[in-house]
């Protein structure tokens, strides 16, 4: 007997300094056992200086490899290599601290103390009671954690552990290659687990990127670099030689946040300090006062900008002018301005620009003045601010003015300003005038070389505080992985540029005005909401990975139950067997996690170039995504993690059980709670319900609100609801594809083909891997219907959306009222200057009337459109706003005295549904001005006409004009206004809006050919603006139905669940069949020939996969349905943040064509796996399978 | 009826292979109760496996009723599997989600027999082993010497003049097992069928009408006195 578990004692002697940190090392995550005082207390002497150290070390670590990344830029070699080298140290630390943590537990256990007690170790008290328990003498006989220390070391030596690791790899990962079907499936789940989170954290993170890229499109300049202090002759740090001032760019540009930097004189410098600082808006641009020339009429252009007031604060309504020196032409800054122009070209160069003498127009301007590219000017007249007087002095004047007083209303400030003229420019571009971007600089300027200024004009110009220095940063180093990261970079610069005394002994000292970090600011808060989106539409494909890991973990272990169990027999102790099957699990772990990881990585940028489901579109921006090395390392974690915590517990289980009991058979199973599964599938079909009643406008007496009207109820069964849909609903119908053999059975018991083998299937499908079949074939095709129903959905709605905003090809609006021969003058004008072969004429042109009647005998007034005849060529309706679907039918409709109402229209005419066909008069009046009575009051006759018209039903919006308004309106047909308004009314009539078809909206030539011609017309003579479709489409494909973006993600979902749903049926496939090998070989032994088995098995499993597929494709439907309601909640955020309105229902589009090709891809793949793996059971050697060896 | 001549068979190559019949010769008569023994690794199971089709011989011949064969792969002796031989395994080897009537049955039809015969043709054999009151019973509520029941209904039911048994009693009971031997015994007398058995137990072997020993790959002995190396001929 072993004395050690029948007398009191302890160890008899001490381990050394050597011996303890030697085996606290080996035993690390080792909580079994106990440890004796000596071993506890040479680690704790030994961690104690080590763990300090080390975050001393690391910090120069990092540091010296992150000066490394940076000199490598941000490529993929940094994100892959150096990104994970970061963190060396620190999973050394975190080994380190494991290690001595393990070393603890154990010296608590050696006292009778759990583990648990290091939870008080942040506590004073809580430290000093676990150091009194260190402290105490172990006790001296076996407790619940095991035997009394021995203190024997440990035999192996250091080196023989560590060189025995490469051996133990490769011994796994020859062991892995062996059983490469079982690895499969658990490679296939890392793998999968992996791609996936890499993907939506990468994608998270590039998304951030691209949307950086995507808002700072605007912004030319980054940053406005201006003298520290005012111009007083006082002041410090300043200087009025312009040279000098350019000079500083240079060495602003050897900082390697910034790309390029050059001198501007525009508006004078901006020194804000606080947000209430008038200093914002005091400071003047240069402006536009006049040219001339012999090219073009330089009397028809207006200098004003009243635009500028409607996008920022009340600086300046003028035009603008810049003159740019050498360093704006070319580098980052010319490559930004280059963007833009739409003729002629952006000089490559200060001395192109300079040789030139180039001015660059705003398109505007150029098609007022009617010149173009080449065209010279003769003068252009600008005006510098002198002064400037606060609104307590504006009553006592300048002093001296030596121009002309402007007074600024809208901020109350006084300005001086001097005209300044330049000679003999030229021409060279014209670029589209973009949006509002950053304020500060204002909009849209006239640009011209600095070299047209003479040396006097620019001390002037200097003097008055008109020259600033203009910057871009390397946009690629702004840290894309959060806004708020780019905030904080951003301040930093701010504070290194700001920070330096330049051009050495002249001490310049400057302020730096960062004019991008506003934009970002915003970007945090939407950003954040779009990842919480995404993340949680990514959650089912999360799942879906980790449940094929986990299944694939089980089938495996299941697999290996026999080979265990004999190594058992052999004297294999647990220890020893644990660690070798996880050993196995971290070499394909590994192998899965970095696989994914490399895959996710490259597929990122494609995701994030999806405009519609499974439509890539190269953008313009470079996205890089980046992972930083803790989010990488907490993706392994939490992959290879998992495998490792998943094998090990369920080894244990194993290894628990009967020796005999594994070596005969397959465990019985625990029973699963059917209960709960039918729980959360009810759940999940009530979320469907409700979105299904919801999107279908009631059921029954239920009315549109649904069963639930309470808010947060709805909120949460639509957020939760599919999820459970989902779940509950491949638990509960996985039952039913299991039991496929038997439904098929009975379905086709009568046929020959099965006569003779359709008793072996009785009872099938009760194994549980063949359940586990099922659930995971229904976890994965109903993700993939899901995918590609939203998706398709998603890219309908961008689709419905824009027409429903743009209302045609193209709409305009004009300044005043025009004809409709005039308005197609103006279009067909544009269409010759943009020159797209896609657009050569007008095919149809409609406009939409506006007027206001009222009901026979109501006072209060109706607003009516009016729809003219043919305006179903033009007007891109949808079904979903007219009553019907049939445009035609409805539009013969209103043609013929019908009218149709909005939804306060209705209420306000009282009338509803059961109104349809019903009759309703309504009367216009005009007024007439019939000069003035004796008393000087003017005489107006009032003419009151009437109309009869019949209730067609409601519309929800009209194509083109505001949803909102729909609403109040009724509409007409053209027969109507003319009861109401005469014959001559449509002759006669005039409008400001008009829509027109073109071309093809939804192919891309078209929609090229629209963006162009939409540039052309907006700079037509007295249009106001223009919408076209497709700009619009492409800002609606980004930021519209699915948000930038996620049809990138639900494309990555759908290629991921099918690649799932195909591997996963293949692994486990195999992993079945080779489970019923033995079966296969009774059947053989019983007189069953090689087709009998082959059809038996085909036929079991083709009829598991069949009905399992068309349940999953089902349950798919369901889900998206169901998703509609999670769409809904978040498409209303979105709506708050984005301020638009579209009015455009999901109504779900079924793909499937889609559905069916992935379907018949699953279907081919597992007849091939049937076909190889059947075979190979029938060629197996019966006489051994029956033998079982 | 079972004549084997000059069966041989060994496994793997060149250095490493071992004969492990070198030339097997014997024959069995209708209604005959063979034990077959031999030390372990003498080739008795494969000898077994060779005649009733799941292996192939290197060279000889078996004649079995109207059956010729042994150097015919699995796949081409299914013939003799249904109507030649019925196998019964020490582990019973019934598919455990069927009940006994159908584990029977389906070799039945398995074997091509319409389902209405099968089934009268099943219920007759398990009542031949005495089962007719656990028809409907599934194998893991049936006792370990019910379920080798249910086998040699299986084995018998096709009306297989040969039954091929590998150990038929090791993992019963020696009750069990008793009843199992005298079952074989019933059937080789009332119904003529012959039964080649392996065993191991010298108490059952002697209870067989013949006993051959499997020595150094051939048949050392082919009757009970010379197997026990007493007596001369018979």
């Amino acid at each position: 007997m072993d004395l050690h578990y029948q007398e009191s004692h302890r160890p008899t002697r001490s381990m050394t300094y050597l011996e303890a940190v030697k085996t606290g090392l080996v035993k690390t995550g080792d909580f079994r056992g106990r440890a004796s005082r000596s071993e506890f207390w040479w680690n704790f002497l030994d961690y104690l200086p080590i763990a300090p150290g080390l975050v001393i070390v690391n910090f120069f670590y990092t540091g010296a490899l992150s000066d490394l990344a940076a000199s490598l830029g941000n490529g993929l070699f940094t994100t892959l290599i150096i990104g994970p080298l970061l963190y060396l140290l620190v999973f050394l630390q975190l080994f380190l601290f494991f290690s001595f943590t393990t070393v603890t537990i154990r010296r608590l256990h050696d006292v009778g103390r759990s583990g648990w007690w290091l939870l008080l170790s942040p506590t004073v008290l809580g430290l000093l009671v676990i150091g009194f328990f260190l402290y105490l003498e172990g006790e001296s006989s076996k407790n619940k954690y095991g035997a009394v220390p021995t203190n024997a070391p440990i035999e192996a030596s250091m080196g023989e552990i560590i060189s025995a690791i490469p051996d133990n790899l490769s011994m796994s990962a020859r062991s892995a290659w062996i059983g490469r079907e079982r690895v499969l499936a658990v490679f296939a789940g890392v793998f999968l687990a992996s791609l996936v989170i890499t993907t939506v954290l990468a994608y998270s993170a590039g998304l951030s990127g691209a949307f950086l890229q995507f808002s700072l499109q605007e912004e030319i300049f980054d940053g406005k670099v201006d003298f520290a202090e005012d111009p007083d002759p006082d002041s410090e740090g300043r200087t009025n030689d312009s040279t000098l001032w350019e000079s500083t760019c240079s060495e602003l540009i050897e900082m390697e946040e910034i790309s390029d930097c050059g001198l501007v004189f525009g508006r004078q410098g901006v020194r804000v300090n606080g947000f209430f600082d008038e200093g914002g808006i005091i400071p003047q641009p240069l402006n536009a006062v006049g040219a001339t020339g012999t090219i073009g009429d330089w009397t028809n252009v207006s200098w004003d900008y009243p635009e500028a007031y409607d996008s920022g604060p009340p600086i300046n309504d003028r035009r603008t002018i810049r003159f740019y020196g050498d360093g704006i032409w070319d580098g980052d800054l010319g490559e930004r301005h280059a963007n833009r122009v739409i003729y002629g070209s952006w000089p490559s160069s200060g001395e192109e620009a300079s040789a030139n003498r180039s001015i660059i127009l705003p398109s505007e301007i150029a098609s007022k003045a009617g010149v173009g590219v080449n065209d010279t000017i003769d003068t252009l007249t600008f005006s510098y601010t002198y002064d400037y007087l606060g609104f307590a002095s504006i009553a006592t004047g300048f002093d001296d003015c030596p121009g002309e007083e402007y007074f600024n209303q809208e901020s109350g400030y006084l300005y001086c300003q001097v005209n300044m003229t330049v000679y003999d420019l030229k021409v060279v571009a014209v670029y589209q005038e973009g949006g509002a971007g950053n304020p500060t600089l204002l909009f849209n300027p006239i640009m011209v070389s600095d070299s047209v200024l003479t040396e006097d004009q620019k001390l002037t110009l200097m003097t008055n505080d008109h020259g600033y220095l203009g910057i871009a940063i390397d946009r690629n180093e702004l840290p894309a992985s959060s806004t708020r990261a780019a905030t904080d970079w951003l301040d930093g610069l701010k504070g290194d540029i700001e920070g330096v005394n330049y051009t050495s002994g002249n001490d310049i000292m400057i302020e730096y005005n960062d004019l991008i970090s506003g934009t970002i600011g915003f970007l945090n808060i939407f950003l954040g909401i779009i990842s919480v989106f995404d993340y949680i539409l990514m959650i089912p494909i999360v799942v879906l990975s980790f449940s094929v890991l986990i299944y694939g973990l089980v089938l495996s272990l299941e697999q290996r139950r026999r080979e265990i169990s004999i190594h058992r027999v052999i004297g294999g102790t647990e220890a020893g067997l644990t660690s070798m099957i996880l050993r196995e699990l971290a070499v394909v772990g590994v192998i899965g996690w970095f696989t994914g990881y490399l895959l996710a990585m490259a597929s990122v940028p494609v995701v994030l170039d999806a405009v519609g489901f499974m439509a890539f579109e190269r953008s313009d921006f470079r996205v890089v995504p980046t992972l930083s090395g803790l989010v990488t390392l907490l993706i392994f974690m939490v992959t290879v993690g998992l495998t490792l915590l998943f094998g090990n517990s369920r080894t244990k289980d194993f290894l628990s059980i009967e020796i005999d009991e594994g070596v005969r058979r397959v465990a019985t199973r625990k029973k699963s709670r059917l209960w709960l599964h039918l729980i959360i599938f009810f759940v999940g079909i009530l979320s469907f319900l409700e979105s299904w009643i919801e999107s279908n406008g009631g059921l029954g007496p239920i009315t549109s609100s649904g069963i639930s009207s309470n808010f947060i109820v709805d909120g949460l069964l639509f957020l939760f609801g599919p999820f459970f849909l989902w779940i509950g609903g491949a638990l509960v119908l996985g039952r039913i594809g299991a039991a496929g053999p038997r439904i098929f059975t009975t379905l086709f018991g009568w046929s020959p083909v099965l006569a003779d083998i359709k008793r072996g299937l009785k009872g099938s499908g009760s194994s549980e891997s063949v359940n586990r079949l099922a659930i995971i074939l229904l976890l994965t095709l109903s993700i993939v219907t899901v995918a590609a129903v939203q998706g398709y959905t998603g890219t309908l709605v961008d689709e419905r959306t824009t027409s429903a905003q743009t209302g045609a090809d193209l709409q305009v609006q004009f300044e005043e009222p025009v004809s409709q021969q005039r308005a197609m003058q103006e279009v067909t004008l544009a269409i010759q200057r943009a020159g797209e072969s896609e657009i050569d004429s007008i095919d149809y042109v409609t406009s939409v009337g506006d007027i206001f009647t009222n009901q026979k005998g109501e006072g209060s007034l109706l607003r009516t459109w009016i729809l003219f005849e043919g305006h179903e060529n033009t007007l891109q309706w949808d079904e979903q706003t007219i009553p019907g679907d049939d445009i035609d039918l409805v539009s013969a409709q209103w043609s013929s005295f019908g009218f149709t109402a909005g939804s306060s229209a209705r209420s306000q005419l009282d009338i509803s549904t059961k109104d349809i066909g019903s009759n309703t008069t309504i009367e216009y009046t005009s007024y007439s001005f019939g000069g003035l009575d004796s008393d000087m009051n003017p005489i107006i006759t009032t003419t009151v006409t009437a109309a009869e018209i019949t209730y067609m039903g409601g519309h929800r919006w009209v194509p083109g004009l505001q949803s909102s308004e729909a609403n109040q309106a009724i509409v007409i047909g053209e027969a109507t206004y003319k009861e109401l308004l005469g014959q001559t009314a449509v002759e006669s009539y005039t409008s400001n809006r008009w829509f027109f078809e073109l071309c093809d909206e939804t192919q891309k030539d078209c929609k090229d050919a629209l963006k162009t011609l939409g540039v052309e017309i907006s700079n037509g003579v007295g249009v106001a603006s223009s919408s076209n479709w497709g700009t619009n489409h492409e800002a609606n494909e980004r930021t519209g139905g699915l948000i930038f973006g996620t049809p990138g993600l639900l494309s990555l979902q759908f290629v991921v669940a099918s690649l799932a749903s195909i591997a996963s049926a293949f692994v486990f496939l195999s992993l079945v069949l080779s489970q019923r090998k033995k079966e296969l070989a009774i059947l053989q032994a019983i007189g069953a020939s090689p087709q009998q088995v082959l059809r038996l098995v085909l036929f079991e499993i083709m009829a598991i996969l069949l009905v399992s597929m068309g349940l999953g494709v089902i349950l798919g439907l369901a889900i998206s349905e169901a998703f509609n309601g999670f769409f809904g909640v978040f498409g209303f955020i979105f709506q708050i943040f984005l301020g638009q309105s579209a009015p455009i229902d999901r109504d779900l589009v079924w793909p499937w064509t889609e559905l069916i090709l992935v379907n018949a891809s699953v279907l081919v793949a597992v007849v091939i796996a049937l076909l190889f793996t059947t075979r190979r059971a029938l060629k197996s050697d019966l006489a051994i399978v029956l033998k079982g060896e | 009826m079972l004549e084997v001549n000059g069966l041989k068979k060994g496994f793997g190559s060149g250095s490493r292979r071992l004969e492990v019949l070198k030339g097997i010769d014997l024959k069995i008569e209708s209604g005959e109760l063979v034990a077959l023994m031999g030390p372990s690794g003498c080739g008795k199971s494969t000898l077994l496996n060779i005649i009733g089709g799941l292996l192939e011989a290197d060279s000889g011949s078996i004649s079995l009723t109207e059956f010729e064969y042994g150097t015919y792969p699995p796949s081409r002796v299914v013939d003799v599997r249904r109507k030649g031989v019925g196998w019964i395994f020490q582990d019973f080897h019934l598919v455990d989600r069927l009940s006994a009537l159908d584990n029977v049955i389906f070799a039945l039809e398995l074997s091509g027999v319409p389902s209405s015969q099968a089934e009268s043709q099943a219920m007759d054999a398990l009542r031949k082993v005495g089962l007719s009151d656990r028809m409907n019973f599934i194998p893991d509520q049936l006792s370990g010497g019910q379920r080798q029941r249910v086998a040699i209904a299986r084995a018998i039911s096709g009306s297989r003049p040969l039954i091929l048994a590998d150990e038929p009693t090791g993992n019963l009971d020696v009750k069990s097992a008793e009843g199992i031997l005298n079952l074989f015994k019933e059937l080789c007398e009332d119904y003529g069928i012959s039964v080649l058995m392996v065993t191991h137990d010298p108490n059952l072997a002697s209870k067989a009408d013949r006993m051959l020993l499997l020595r150094d790959g051939v048949t050392a002995a082919s009757d009970i006195r010379s197997a026990w190396g007493v007596g001369g001929n018979p």
